[in-house]
């Protein structure tokens, strides 16, 4: 009989790490040693007796392990029962699904990361999966702007960034504290400390709904073709697989066609942004 | 398999109401045994006799309707984790909160209790949310059995209580019952919020909006479309009223008539 | 095959038959309308039907539909739910059929969602021809779904004594050579069947005001057309158009488990993108919060977008979303204003 489409397969939890009060990152034994996912593409997880929710895989093919990672903010019935789970628990899911980065059309290019809050966790997939091939990029920037500094995803991996000669990396909090001695204000105001070769560069941005219009501003008022910017968007899923109609971004499905876009393609869909 | 200790305790309380609600509970123990398999009743006036303090959840039936109420109200919200209000009093005020909208409330109170009007305390009707902070509501007049088991399991699991925000159409529809608005009989369906299966439409009676109204009601169409099948201006706020009458703002001037 | 016919006397013998072996789901009346439930007497069955409240479609997509059963605790496991009842759908319009051939690409395009594909495959579609328009909100002229050349596994046709039948699958000859007993068309027969197929068409109205293959072209220019912000004005978002919808499949999906929290089901459910909650995500940002939005969403779907997934637009004309609308919205009202107030 063949499977349903709809039934995940049982996944063992390895490691729960908390990353802030409010995310944790699972690291989830790949069935059968690699997820064989892209960047950018999506997990179905569920919880059986509670529900299922699309959660963007964090971490880098580059860095599978017989593992992948996902990054989890606890805001519904899903995430607060995945916050609740120990290290151990089996977890069903189903994926990867849709569409990720086309790596391919970013080699040779320079790259500018611009993630906003938990957008850093689909894109941190992407980034580790570009600093492993470093030699294959132009020059690597990455914006990061979270709420506070306690919202600050991946220290480690952000300090590691930080230091490396080969990534430029800067980070701003909207609101600062007595720990933090680093830019403050939203992700925008990064942009004028850079400077890019707008030509060559690609651009991906990721984050909350609100932040998409002011920092495509500041990537077109950088100069930087359309065509060359993606972003990942978060939509509403029951299937992840074209079917329930819950992702639609006018004719298109986050779920299919997404939820990575290309600007220049999306750019005339309203609902989009 | 749940083992006696780790039972959930719960406790039932009654303010102004029918205890019709809580009358649905005992009915709920009866056809799902098994509730008392993962909660612990520690308290239920209207079903036992022994009363103990330590419970977890609080299930409040009734509307405020006194001020002398409001004591007996935070405590119960200092003791609990979680408070569910049960039923369309507790709820949105429920047909109680219709005296809010009468010209006196002290001709209505001499009205119901005659020459010992005195004799009895009366504050506008309040929905117990407007006196303590309520964790969850359980809708409609009476509650729905299969809908309160619905909501201890999904508490138990953690989860939101699962009531739903869309309106009895939806399951009116999906029963295939003929629409009474179509067939010119007012219903406030469009513009309630369903989880009852829509039981009133489906016996021929037109919808009175008991669980409630659901969020961002277009109540100027429902109007438009209770006009058409006939209703005065009376009978349409008759209507919205008659589950329906609480309004926060309402309370200060309902407090000078009496 | 050659054109057979059954004599008006031998439906109930048919569907008697079939009911040994099918499911057989039929309309019948309920009150002043007509729903599709399963037959258990053939007397009840009503081929003179106008319209059912709810298209055939949920006969294929359950209302409520369960996709798994699973255990909860330390070894969670899960499994399919795979129950097919060999069903007959008898007397079902043209425009249902042609609404279950939207569904059917729906639901095997790029992933097969077997839960549906498995039970189409068992389900055998016994189509009626329409000699006269259901009543006035019908559209199917304009959506040319008032009559089918495929899509069924039988076709009937009523003349003044006896059903034309055709066979559109070689799985409908059979079912009529085992169940049924047909007789060949005389040419008498064949000719009013001509004649009646003739007099029907001038019976049905056009309604749009425009050739509907024109519909995504128009819609595309129509994004900010003032005609959404007035349809949310009038809107109830009571989610009734399109529940009773036969192309919309929109569905939620949702555990339920048993007292002891140790146990439970996975179902789906009909979700609307009219509800309130449809597009709202977990963190509280709603991508399509206004009834207007929403009421866009239905109208370019029906026009537009399923078109462009699927090549085929997304309405079939039943006039159903009329019929139950009580704010009166007409899809068919709704786009010919759009058309004549185009520039």
């Amino acid at each position: 009989m063949t499977k349903s489409i709809y039934t995940p397969e049982m996944m063992s939890v390895l490691e729960i790490e908390e990353l802030t009060p409010f995310e944790k990152l699972f690291t989830i034994e790949s069935p059968n040693g690699e997820l064989g996912h892209d960047p950018g593409q999506f997990m179905m997880v569920s919880i059986l007796g509670v529900g299922e929710a699309p959660i963007s895989i964090s971490s880098s093919p580059s860095r599978s392990n017989g593992s992948f990672e996902l990054c989890v903010r606890r805001v519904g019935d899903l995430t607060n029962a995945m916050h609740a789970l120990e290290s151990g628990a089996k977890i069903g899911l189903r994926g990867p699904y849709g569409e990720g980065f086309p790596i391919a059309k970013m080699r040779g290019k320079d790259l500018l990361f611009a993630p906003g809050g938990l957008g850093l966790a689909p894109l941190r997939s992407l980034i580790n999966q570009v600093i492993d091939e470093r030699a294959s990029f132009g020059r690597v920037t990455i914006l990061y702007g979270a709420k506070d500094p306690e919202a600050l995803l991946y220290r480690d991996e952000l300090e590691e960034w930080l230091e490396r000669d080969d990534v430029e990396c800067l980070i701003t909090v909207d609101n600062g504290d007595e720990t933090w001695d680093g830019n403050v204000g939203v992700i925008t105001t990064l942009f004028p400390k850079i400077n890019i070769n707008p030509r060559n560069t690609v651009a991906i941005t990721c984050g909350p709904p609100i932040m998409y219009r002011f920092v495509l501003m500041e990537l077109l008022g950088k100069g930087i073709p359309e065509s060359q910017i993606y972003l990942s968007l978060e939509r509403r899923m029951k299937c992840g697989v074209g079917k329930c109609g819950h992702c639609q971004i006018e004719s298109l499905y986050c779920c299919q066609d997404g939820p990575v876009f290309n600007y220049a393609e999306i750019k005339g869909y309203e609902e989009a942004l | 398999m749940t083992k006696e200790n780790t039972k959930v305790k719960v406790a039932f309380f009654d303010f102004a109401s029918c205890e019709g609600c809580q009358l649905t509970i005992v009915d709920a123990l009866q056809t799902h045994l098994s509730l008392l398999d993962v909660v612990e009743i520690v308290q239920f006036r209207e079903a036992m006799t022994e009363k103990g303090e330590d419970y977890l959840i609080a299930f409040v039936e009734g509307s405020c309707n006194r001020k002398s109420d409001e004591e007996r109200l935070f405590k119960i919200r200092e003791q609990a984790a979680l408070v569910v209000a049960l039923g369309a009093c507790a709820h949105t005020g429920g047909v109680n909160a219709l005296k809010n909208i009468q010209p006196s409330l002290q001709e209505t109170r001499e009205y119901v209790y005659g020459d010992k009007a005195d004799w009895y305390e009366v504050y506008p009707t309040r929905p117990i949310s407007a006196v303590i902070d309520v964790d969850a509501f359980i809708p409609g007049c009476p509650i729905d059995r299969g809908e309160f088991v619905k909501v201890v399991k999904n508490v138990l699991l953690g989860k939101r209580p699962g009531i739903p925000d869309y309106p009895v159409c939806v399951e009116c529809k999906l029963k295939e019952n003929v629409c009474l608005l179509l067939e010119g009989k007012p219903c406030l369906g469009p513009i309630s919020r369903a989880g009852c299966g829509a039981i009133c439409p489906t016996y021929g009676d037109g919808c009175e909006g008991c669980r409630g109204i659901i969020p961002h009601p277009n109540e100027n169409a429902m109007k438009d479309v209770l006009d058409e099948a006939g209703l005065t201006l009376n009978e349409i706020m008759a209507r919205f009223t008659m589950y329906n009458a609480y309004q926060e703002d309402q309370i200060e001037t309902a407090e000078k008539t009496i | 095959m050659k054109l057979q016919v059954l004599d008006k006397a031998e439906i109930s013998p048919l569907v008697e038959a079939l009911m040994e072996d099918y499911r057989v789901v039929a309309p019948h009346a309920k009150g002043s309308k007509f729903t599709f439930e399963t037959v258990t007497d053939p007397a009840d069955l009503r081929l003179d039907y106008d319209t059912t409240i709810l298209p055939p479609k949920k006969v294929l997509q359950p209302t409520k539909d369960r996709l798994a059963t699973f255990t909860m605790g330390e070894i969670p496991q899960i499994e399919d739910v795979l129950e097919v009842t060999p069903t007959v759908v008898f007397g079902t319009h043209t425009c249902d059929l042609k609404g279950i051939q939207l569904l059917d690409e729906v639901f095997s395009r790029d992933f097969d969602d077997t839960k549906y594909t498995a039970q189409r495959k068992e389900t055998f579609l016994i189509s009626i021809e329409c000699l006269s328009p259901c009543d006035e909100n019908a559209f199917c002229k304009d959506m040319g779904t008032m009559t089918a050349n495929e899509g069924f596994d039988l076709h009937l046709t009523e003349l003044d004594d006896v059903y034309v039948v055709d066979a559109g699958t070689e799985a409908g000859e059979e079912l009529l050579a085992k169940y049924g007993s047909a007789r060949e068309a005389t040419e008498a027969e064949k000719q009013e069947l001509n004649q009646k197929l003739g007099a029907k068409w001038p019976k049905f109205n056009y309604k749009l005001n425009f050739e509907a293959a024109k519909l995504p072209a128009m819609l595309e220019a129509s994004f900010n057309h003032p005609i959404w912000d007035d349809m949310g004005e009038r809107c109830l978002a009571c989610g009734s158009c399109t529940t009773v919808c036969p192309t919309c499949y929109c569905f939620n999906v949702a555990d339920e488990v048993d007292m002891l929290l140790t146990q439970g089901t996975r179902e789906r459910y009909w979700d609307s993108c009219q509800l309130e909650e449809f597009a709202a995500v977990a963190g509280g940002e709603n991508f399509r919060e206004g009834r207007a939005a929403r009421q866009r969403h239905r109208l370019m779907r029906k026009g537009k977008y399923i078109y462009e997934k699927f090549d085929e637009l997304g309405c079939v004309g039943c006039g159903r979303c009329v019929r139950t609308c009580v704010a009166k919205i007409s899809i068919v009202e709704s786009f010919n204003t759009i058309y004549n107030g185009r520039k």
